[in-house]
């Protein structure tokens, strides 16, 4: 007897990968269902190594699978459904041939249906990874939600990713008010939204931080629908993905509204006495979903109470005394942004994009309103007395009460990305607006060196700075010198009372002294820690590192030099001003 | 004399039966028995009959008028048409007449047990079967009343509920013993490594630039990008277009036959120089050989002993040569060295390179199938397209393109292209039965061009 011969392609990557073909014969699929599936599941094809022997050398580039991949699909209990479902096809198909209407009815009320809540949690084992992974699912959904019916796209799926992307904002507005569990070491903040905004040319982009996951997403601008052309875009594939992921975002809007102790599917408060009249006109589904869609009437929770303030241990820890301070310092800054626009009362006009207003403005704790006629969930009116800010998008208006500002949209914007309140004169009616900078530049990148006035777009204090700066120079100059000939006063008391000690050495019990440290030892220390914490660095990221601190060091020179140019170039410039002043005076 | 055998008998033999049965001539009996049978069958010729017993006179409708759909459920109430065969015409009576009959399952049954399933029927109690048959469809109800619709999310997935599940302190193959028996079996889910390429963001940030509203730098910056790909592009084309087309002279479509009859032409006898002829054949020795005989020349002894002394000498002065070269290899020794470790060093880096290539590759998009993937144009806006404000916005690009095209970047998708459908070629002709021009036969139009 002699040894079997190996076969080629038997054993390393001719056998790990297979070809489309392949895969749809060993799983008894359609292309389209097996398209479906792949995408339901998550698997994609992949690049082999080596295509030749991948191919088991077939010529021409064929999609493959891993081998590994196909065998988990054939334990899809969906694969049956999909079955079921061709076979239901072809049922429903003959009874309309033969028009045997009665059981093409019945075939039809009993159609198999496809449930994908075990994938779900399959593909993201815990809520933190489906949170992850929500930014596609978020901007598809809202998306598609701007959707008429398509080929391939019911109107169903465009309708339920309207609910759910309309629930999801209300989560992130809600979620505000979610208590802060903070402990002395590490400030895990539980939800927050830190929301930044950025218009674009076709769209609004969203960043939210949501359980420690920082979630960005894109909303279409609200226009009409634009058709788009067949050959760029498969619509059925999409359409795929929009079905996962309606299902996926339908289950993390469960869970967040039940971390946020509020009721899903959402409930608002009127709804227990609602206008008799109100009732009779609509559906009840339509009249939740018409005020899901408002996101200006908050929803009923499911356990009342008011809202906690959250407090930091005071825990004597010498430790992590810093690390508390800074925990501290933070929550308070969230505790202001969360309340950047409380107190305020802003009326939309009609031109206004009404959605992401109103979804921004409630998120920062600011009371919204419109015209009764354009949406339903106007709480007041324009002729509103209390209204602090009008948001117009016109040159001009006729008739304008005094008690309000009358400010462009981009306000709003500009003042959550900068954190804080800006001054309304550059965004008045009618006026040029400032450029709408986008927040997702890397601001922090350190050592580059910025021009004044480009920084003073960013950052307001920076101009008050410059400001201050220049009148300084004029005024009182005398003022620092003082202060720092008191500190050199301090310091001779102190060498005195040194050397009066060194007289008297006798015994006798003195008071004992503080030992100070010197800061230039602690300082030493910390240096010594943060080398030794350096040399840890694994030899696979020290070229990195190194790369990086090097491209560091040269941008510090390069702001630094650019500095003083500007500094020597200012006071040549200040120079001269003031000799034109003398020579004018 | 022989009897002609095309002429009828005019007298034959009826002497045996058998030849009595041969020439006797039955039809008009045979016609008769077989219309007497006719008869029996189908009932009197319509010849025999009356006229009353043919027809009746229909003074009032018997039924009323049926519709097309009641029609049609009497139709299906019928029994089918095919079975028509089967079924007797004949009116001549079973000649036997006590045929016993095959009886139904009903009539089967025993007369006693009968009555007592009417009773048992009557008193509502059911048999093991009857009762599991409804309990079954209940089930079948209820389970569909459960079983929620597709968009209705009413639980937590991720919610943990059974308490063995979270206990971090058994053992995991315990836990998944211990659940063998609940139902709910612990499913393994195989840590696959996931092909999707990680190294792209799921939505990039955007460049500043494209902001409805930009700052003049940003814009700048963006518009600068954009220009340089262009001009990177347009160089590519200019290239491509010198290497390829240019490099082919470019000849009149006309000229092309000449050139190529000059071309194949070339080293033929040409009849308009004479003189060339003359040149290739000059008078005296008009014929040459193409291999003249060789002369067989012998050396002499003395150029044979040149000639061996020559090639020892040559071999002693290789060999003196190859030791010479021994003891300065020694003497080379350090040269050799550095130049090994040179090109040891040059491996070195080499490889490093290469290695440095292939992280490189694997952060870029993959090809997965026939094309690969091309980075989409940039979306911007000129600055006479800015207008400042959201009310007189104008959007570029689509969102939905974006994020399929974001898809296949981050190999997801594979770039496909649109399948075209080749539709079938079909040649078309005219029947010859309508070939004639109907404005001719039908409108009977003359068109005439010398009337105009």
């Amino acid at each position: 007897m002699v040894a079997h011969r190996k076969k080629k392609y038997s054993t390393g990557e001719g056998a790990q990968f297979i070809s489309r073909k392949a895969a749809l014969k060993k799983l008894q699929l359609s292309l389209n269902d097996f398209r479906r599936l792949c995408i339901i599941k998550g698997i994609y094809p992949r690049e082999p190594r080596n295509r030749k022997r991948a191919q088991k050398g077939a010529p021409g580039i064929k999609m493959l699978y891993h081998i590994k991949d196909i065998q988990f699909l054939l334990y899809e209990p969906i694969i049956w459904k999909l079955r079921e479902y061709k076979i239901f096809n072809r049922k429903v198909g003959r009874a309309k041939a033969v028009k045997d209407f009665k059981a093409m009815r019945r075939y039809l009320a009993n159609h198999p249906t496809i449930k994908l809540d075990h994938i779900v949690k399959e593909r993201y084992p815990s809520f933190i990874d489906a949170l992850r992974d929500l930014d596609d699912c978020l901007t598809l959904c809202f998306l598609f939600s701007t959707f008429p019916s398509l080929p391939h796209i019911p109107r169903t799926q465009s309708d339920l990713c309207r609910r759910l992307s309309m629930e999801f904002l209300h989560a992130v507005i809600e979620a505000k008010a979610f208590p802060i569990v903070a402990s002395y070491s590490t400030y895990t903040i539980g939800f927050m939204p830190e929301i930044e905004y950025g218009i674009f040319a076709c769209c609004y982009y969203y960043q939210a931080e949501i359980k420690g996951q920082t979630i960005t997403w894109i909303v279409p601008h609200h226009f009409s629908f634009e058709p788009q052309s067949k050959a760029e875009v498969d619509f059925k594939i999409m359409s795929t993905f929009v079905e996962f992921y309606t299902i996926m975002l339908g289950f993390v809007n469960f869970r967040l509204y039940h971390t946020l102790n509020l009721f899903y599917p959402p409930k608002f408060a009127i709804m227990d006495n609602p206008n008799e009249g109100e009732k009779a006109l609509a559906d009840e589904n339509i009249f939740v979903a018409e005020r899901v869609a408002a996101l200006n009437i908050p929803l009923s929770k499911s356990v009342l109470g008011g809202e906690e303030e959250t407090e930091i241990d005071n825990f004597d820890l010498q430790e992590n005394a810093e690390a508390t301070e800074e925990a501290r310092k933070e929550i308070e800054s969230i505790k202001v942004l969360k309340n950047l626009f409380k107190g305020m009362k802003f009326f939309l006009n009609r031109e206004v994009p009404r959605e992401p207003l109103v979804f921004i403005i409630r998120c920062f704790g600011g009371e919204v309103s419109w015209d009764k006629s354009l949406f339903i969930g106007a709480t007041f009116g324009e002729t509103d007395e209390s209204i602090t800010h009008q948001i117009v998008d016109r040159p001009s208006m006729e008739k304008k009460y005094i008690s309000r500002y009358y400010i462009q949209p981009q306000w709003i914007f500009d003042c959550v990305n900068t954190r804080s309140l800006l001054p309304v004169s550059k965004y008045f009616m009618g006026e040029i607006l400032p450029p709408h900078l986008s927040p997702f530049v890397d601001k922090d990148r350190d050592e580059n060196y910025i021009p004044p006035e480009e920084r003073a777009l960013y950052d307001q204090d920076a101009v008050e700075q410059m400001h201050k700066e220049e009148s300084a120079d004029e005024s009182d100059k005398e003022s620092p010198n003082k202060e720092e000939e008191d500190e050199e006063d301090l310091n001779e008391n102190f060498k005195d009372v040194e050397v009066s000690d060194d007289k008297k050495v006798k015994l006798g019990v003195t008071p004992g002294q503080i030992e100070k440290e010197a800061p230039w030892k602690k300082k030493r220390e910390e240096r010594q820690e943060y080398k030794l914490r350096e040399k840890m660095i694994k030899k696979k990221h020290r070229n990195l590192y190194k790369s990086m601190m090097n491209a560091k060091r040269e941008r510090g020179k390069q702001a630094w030099l650019l500095n003083k140019k500007r500094k020597l170039h200012d006071e040549k410039e200040k120079v001269k001003t003031k000799s034109k002043k003398k020579i004018n005076n | 004399m022989i009897p002609t055998t095309n002429e009828k008998k005019k007298r034959v033999s009826k002497k045996n039966k058998s030849s009595w049965r041969k020439h006797i001539d039955t039809k008009d009996v045979d016609d008769f028995l077989e219309e007497q049978r006719l008869e029996q069958r189908l009932g009197e010729p319509f010849e025999v009959l009356k006229d009353e017993q043919l027809f009746t006179v229909d003074t009032t409708p018997k039924e009323k008028q049926l519709s097309t759909k009641e029609k049609k459920r009497l139709r299906l109430l019928a029994p089918p048409k095919c079975f028509s065969m089967l079924q007797s015409h004949s009116k001549v009576p079973d000649p036997i007449a006590k045929r016993n009959r095959v009886r139904t399952k009903d009539e089967r049954k025993c007369p006693i047990l009968k009555r007592k399933e009417i009773e048992r029927k009557f008193k509502g109690i059911l048999k093991y079967r009857e009762k599991q048959r409804i309990d079954d469809r209940k089930k079948h109800d209820d389970e569909k009343l459960k079983e929620v619709e597709n968009d209705k999310f009413c639980k937590d997935i991720w919610e943990n509920n059974s308490k063995l599940d979270s206990d971090e302190w058994i053992d995991k193959v315990t836990k998944r013993h211990t659940l063998r028996g609940t139902g709910k079996l612990n499913k393994i889910i195989p840590r696959m490594k996931t092909s999707k390429n990680e190294h792209v963001s799921n939505i990039e940030t955007p460049h500043p630039g494209i902001s409805y509203n930009p700052s003049f730098k940003d814009h700048n910056d963006l518009l600068i990008e954009i220009a340089e790909k262009e001009a990177k592009i347009i160089k590519e084309e200019k290239h491509l277009n010198r290497v390829t087309k240019d490099v082919f002279k470019k000849v009149p479509a006309g000229e092309t036959g000449a050139s190529w009859l000059e071309e194949m032409s070339q080293g033929l006898p040409n009849d308009q120089d004479p003189n060339d002829e003359i040149e290739e054949y000059p008078g005296d020795n008009p014929y040459k050989s193409v291999n003249p005989p060789v002369e067989n020349k012998k050396k002499t002894e003395k150029q044979r002993r040149k000639q061996k002394e020559q090639i020892l000498l040559r071999e002693s002065r290789l060999l003196a040569k190859q030791e010479k070269k021994k003891t300065v290899e020694i003497h080379k020794l350090k040269m050799i060295k550095a130049q090994i470790e040179n090109r040891e060093k040059k491996l070195q880096k080499q490889k490093e390179r290469k290695e440095k290539l292939k992280m490189f590759k694997s952060k870029e998009t993959k090809q997965l199938g026939q094309l690969k993937y091309e980075e989409p144009d940039m979306v911007f806006s000129m600055r006479e397209d800015l207008t400042g404000n959201l009310r007189n916005l104008r959007t570029k690009g689509s969102l939905l393109t974006d994020r399929f095209r974001s898809l296949q970047k981050r190999n997801i998708l594979a770039v496909t292209a649109r399948h075209h459908h080749k539709k079938a070629k079909v040649k078309k002709f005219v029947k010859p039965g309508f070939k004639d021009d109907w404005k001719k036969s039908v409108a009977n139009i003359n068109i005439c061009p010398t009337m105009k």
